[in-house]
């Protein structure tokens, strides 16, 4: 288990949902200064800063004095990848306590994007193109998760309703969790096909926003963790895919890219399997991706996860209860610190709300970039547990 | 007056593309192949196995299988007052697997033959877009 001595000694939430009138260093500032509490660590401790986006963290403004600070640019995957990366940070000894922190401020409306159209040096289609498919009228992530969804529906012969039973599940854990975008408003599946449609098959109900918020963590090696303050959660095993092997093989509109590399390597580092996990937090921004991963993590066979969710399994007292503080649909939008912070509060045994039993094992995954291809993301699997 | 369409130019300007955009204009389907192994991609790009430099554009049958589709409802871009019905990928005969629209189709099934045409948006700009192959397009009512 070469990750086994990474671990998690804190986690700092701002917090989360939409408009909430701070920006975003303010909101990554609030997440440090939480992290650091919970973790009883000074703030000049921090030798190493992880952080994510185009740029720099202001380590200025957050009163941070690190020996090494960069950004990962995986999308959905970052936060997840902060983990690895600095599992080998701590490995080699470059670092000792290493601060991972994420934090966005969505104000205002979502902004309209253009095409550059007649070469005006006007260009706001970005990442948000994914090239040529703009040509015909592909835009946003929503469309490439519907691509996705179609081709499931179609070859097992699923539905929209099978969709919605999974916006259901991640409402009812989100109407229970205060805070929760969805807090105190659980759903069904007649409101979820009576929402109107946003990329078909994908309706309204299926599709998450983003929020406004900060998150970080703090991880130390297994040894020095047992001087922090907080309850420590070790990273047991940890593995990444990528979706642009998919593409190659053509399978790529079929999968999400924990198969064929993520899932295996990280469950054989913590030499466990799928039905060892006593819950799953999945980077899962439209309904179909928890579908997906369902499946390709192992839970059920292929085709199955429709009957998987219809029994309960994802449900509060399942056999796997799935986003369990409402997931990115009905929780909150941090990118992949949804997933990852409600892991970690399920192996301390901390969450809120939904708290599973003797949650000693959990997956969570993360999801995102893109390798010069719609849908080409990075994936991330971690398995996380109390330090064995 | 509707939105500007964005050409190929606006959302990747690639000039290793432009004799593909080129064959369009002509009404010749083209696919970047590898020279050792055969290889078919598009756009432009490396060989999985062997890299970029063996790759040269080859006429293709531009047949092909709908992979997936769907339909943008929502107003993400100002562009696109006029959108085109739907956003498909196609499974070429060769095997890449290519983004574009089907027109002419009563209805849009996974796995139905396509082939391609091309359209005409203005500004010398030639799209290459799918319709049901002429066996299919019987089968499937008038479009
Ligand atoms: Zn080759």
């Amino acid at each position: 288990m070469s990750d086994a001595g990474a671990t998690i000694v804190g986690l700092g939430l701002s917090p989360q949902g939409r408009r909430l009138g701070f920006s975003s260093r303010e909101l990554r500032r609030q997440a440090i200064d939480a992290a650091l509490n919970d973790a009883g660590l000074r703030r000049e401790q921090i030798d190493t800063c992880i952080c994510f986006g185009a740029m720099p963290e202001d380590l200025r403004y957050a009163g941070l004095s690190p020996r090494m600070s960069f950004a990962l640019s995986s999308g959905g995957a970052s936060p997840a990848l902060s983990v690895v990366v600095a599992a080998g940070l701590l490995a080699t000894g470059q670092a000792e306590y290493v601060l991972s922190v994420y934090g966005e401020a969505f104000t205002g409306d979502a902004p309209k994007l253009e095409p550059n159209h007649g070469g005006a040096g006007r260009s706001d289609i970005g990442g948000y193109s994914y090239g040529y498919p703009y040509l015909y009228g592909l835009v946003g992530p929503g469309a490439v998760y519907a691509l996705a969804a179609r081709r499931y529906l179609d070859r097992f012969g699923a539905s929209s309703e099978d969709l919605a039973a999974v916006a259901v599940v991640e409402r009812d854990h989100g109407s229970v969790r205060p805070g929760a975008i969805g807090y105190g408003q659980p759903i069904t599946v007649a409101e979820h096909q009576a929402s109107r449609m946003i990329v078909d098959p994908l309706r309204l109900l299926d599709c998450s926003r983003p929020t406004d918020g900060g998150a970080a963590i703090v991880l130390t090696s297994a040894a020095r963790a047992a001087d922090c303050a907080g309850s420590p959660v070790e990273v047991l095993g940890a593995g990444c895919g990528h979706n642009i092997t998919n593409w190659w093989d053509g399978t790529m509109v079929s999968r999400f890219g924990a198969a064929p590399d993520a899932a295996r390597r990280a469950f054989g580092e913590a030499g466990v399997g799928p039905e060892d996990m006593s819950s799953a937090q999945l980077y899962a921004p439209f309904t179909i991706a928890t579908l997906l991963q369902l499946e390709e993590y192992g839970f059920c066979g292929e085709g199955e996860a429709p009957a998987f969710v219809a029994e309960g399994h994802t449900a509060a007292g399942g056999s796997l209860p799935t986003n369990t503080g409402g997931g990115q649909l009905s929780g909150f939008y941090a990118t992949g610190f949804t997933p990852l912070s409600e892991g970690i509060l399920q192996v301390r045994g901390q969450a809120p709300t939904n708290q599973v039993p003797d949650a000693e094992l959990c997956l969570v995954s993360g999801s995102g970039g893109n390798g010069g291809v719609h849908g080409s993301w990075a994936h991330v699997s971690l398995v996380l547990g109390r330090p064995r | 007056m509707s939105a500007p369409r964005p050409y190929p130019g606006d959302v990747a300007p690639d000039r290793v593309d432009e004799e593909f955009w080129e064959g369009c204009r002509q009404g010749r389907y083209l696919l970047f192949r590898c020279t050792t192994c055969d290889h078919a991609v598009w756009p432009a790009g490396g060989c999985p196995r062997h890299g970029l430099a063996p790759m040269v554009w080859k006429e293709a049958t531009g047949q092909g299988r709908l992979h997936s589709w769907t339909v943008v409802h929502q107003r993400y871009a100002n562009s696109f007052a006029d959108p085109p019905p739907n956003v498909a990928v196609v499974e070429l005969d060769e095997g890449p697997l290519v983004h574009s629209t089907v027109l002419g189709a009563a209805r849009l099934e996974l796995g139905m033959r396509l082939e391609v045409f091309f359209e005409d948006i203005g500004q010398g700009v030639v799209l290459p877009v799918f319709r049901p192959t002429a066996q299919e397009g019987e089968s499937t009512g008038p479009g």
